[in-house]
């Protein structure tokens, strides 16, 4: 007997004015899974985690422990534990690195929970400790990276979304912030991660799913995608 | 004289920057040039002289004709701004004249085309400061602006309201996403913004002692110069460079006004500094995006 999903995608329909870009996508994440979503640029992978978060409309259904998200604001869902990493970062620049991560939590209103999760985040990320008080624009894309990352796990979400990590870092920041993700996932957190760079994320995700123009084409374990021989001429030769 | 000017160039500074202010606030949220920001000005003013004249009280004239502003820009945003905000930033900046534009028209057939009075008297002590006179109204109109200044620097950068309304300001769609309501942010932010714009007409309006419809026309132009200059959605900036306006044309109308209108004295100011700074005298605020 399967556990019931953490988030269920049926039949999700989404996209932007009178453009299409997913055409009926179906995916579940389980309690505690590493998920990733390959896919070329386009390919509709941002556009389905922001119906999840719900920035953008769509039709289906999107069930986050059974419940019905589709009718819920985006702001509300923040709230039920989910957290989301956008694409390109989307650090607040003219907010310190403290402020960014106090937005993350917005929801909390105790001061000392607040404190107490602003601790966690600076023990992941000690480089945020060291540039709390400096704006974000100011950083590197890397402590960028990690800084959307705090900010989406100020709230202890069930479920991270994470929308492109590597766009624009050296491999080796990749492989840093990879790190973090896969303790996060070690210590229970359900994520499900979009990224162009196939071969690291079915390195360490633990199922994965193929988008192509709005379509879920192949889904399966992470280690058979690495193998299958479709998956290796699309996504993985030219890497 | 020169200490007369000084005092005469802060006031009218700080009604600008009143005005100002509410504008950047506004613009910050939804990147929105409102022109009827000025409208809220007019409409301050009027509801301040109706207020005035059942009640003789002028701080119940600049409450009343703050809340009714409020009404109307809150209203404006969730109707107007808000739901044509994805065809870009030039439709909302046409409603907004057209706004304005109605506005000006609906106080010239409900009130006439006449200056109405506001002749308020304000309890405030006349100060005299080294042989110049300061007057009640211009005493209240810098004790209003302080006032005002001082609670929005405190409320966007030492509360979570504030911190939230900057983010907002910031990146609209990340903000949501962390759970704030930014539909609400918006709305209250409108409520502020027309509220100051409101707050100085009424001030306007009590310091000239005269009321018409398009007594915002030329702060409207005005205004815009001026958050140009301050550096589009900077709070500090904005009050920055509406204090240097005001005492620009303060001055330059005292010591050489009879070569031209004082207004035409201001708009040469800013055509001046912009070609010099176009980037605004604090190149920060939205830039920093």
């Amino acid at each position: 007997m399967p556990e019931a999903p953490l988030l269920e995608v049926r039949e999700l329909h989404a996209g932007y004015g009178k453009a299409e870009v997913l055409e009926g996508v179906s995916l579940t994440v389980q309690p505690g899974e590493f998920v990733a979503l390959v896919g070329n640029n386009g390919a509709g992978k941002s556009t389905l985690l922001k119906a999840v978060m719900g920035l953008v409309r769509g039709r289906g259904q999107i069930l986050y422990r059974a419940r019905e998200l589709l009718g819920t604001p985006a702001h509300l869902r923040a709230a039920l534990g989910i957290g989301y990493v956008p694409e390109g970062r989307r650090v607040f620049p003219g907010l310190t690195v403290e402020e960014n991560l106090k937005v993350g939590a917005y929801r909390l209103q105790q001061e000392a929970r607040l404190r107490q999760q602003l601790e966690r985040i600076y023990a992941i990320f000690p480089r945020l400790a060291e540039r709390r008080r400096q704006v974000a624009s100011s950083l590197s894309g890397g402590e960028q990276q990690m800084l959307a990352i705090g900010r989406a796990l100020m709230l202890d979400p069930s479920l991270l979304i994470v929308d492109e990590i590597s766009m624009g870092l050296a491999p080796a920041v990749v492989d840093e912030i990879l790190r973090v993700l896969e303790e996060k996932h070690r210590s229970g957190l359900a994520i499900l991660l979009a990224d162009q760079n196939a071969r690291k994320m079915l390195a360490v995700a633990d199922r994965g799913y193929v988008l192509e123009t709005g379509r879920i084409t192949l889904a399966g374990r992470a280690g058979d995608l690495r193998r299958d021989p479709s998956v290796v001429e699309a996504y993985l030769r030219a890497l | 004289m020169l200490l007369a000017n000084l005092v005469e160039g802060m006031t009218i500074g700080s009604l600008y920057a009143l005005m100002a202010l509410g504008l950047s606030l506004v613009y910050g949220i939804l990147r929105v040039l409102d022109i009827a920001n000025a409208g809220a000005y007019t409409l301050g003013a009027y509801v301040g002289v109706l207020t005035w004249r059942l009640t003789s009280s002028w701080w119940l004239a600049l409450l009343a004709g703050a809340a009714v502003a409020s009404g109307l820009g809150w209203l404006l945003q969730r109707h107007l701004y808000v739901p044509i905000l994805a065809s870009g930033p030039i439709v909302p900046l046409i409603a907004s004249i057209g706004v304005f534009t109605a506005l000006e028209e609906a106080y010239r057939l409900l009130f006439g085309p006449y200056i109405l009075k506001l002749p308020a008297r304000i309890p405030l002590p006349t100060v005299r400061i080294a042989g110049t006179v300061v007057s009640g109204v211009q005493l209240l109109v810098l004790m209003v602006a302080v006032a005002a200044f001082a609670g929005i620097a405190l409320l966007l950068d030492r509360t979570r309201t504030g911190l939230a309304w900057r983010a907002t300001a910031q990146d609209r769609e990340t903000a949501e996403a962390m759970g704030i309501d930014v539909g609400a942010v918006t709305g209250r932010i409108f409520l502020l913004g027309y509220a100051l714009a409101a707050a100085a007409g009424v001030l306007v309006a009590i310091h000239y002692n005269a009321v018409s419809p398009t007594m915002g026309d030329m702060p409207a132009y005005k205004m815009l110069a001026i958050i140009v200059l301050g550096g589009l959605g900077s709070p500090f900036g904005t009050v920055a460079a509406s204090l240097l306006i005001g005492l620009v044309e303060t001055f330059v109308a005292a010591y050489v006004g009879f070569l031209l209108p004082r207004d035409a004295i201001a708009f040469a100011a800013l055509i001046l500094i912009l070609l010099l700074r176009p980037q605004g005298l604090f190149a920060r605020g939205v830039a920093a995006r």
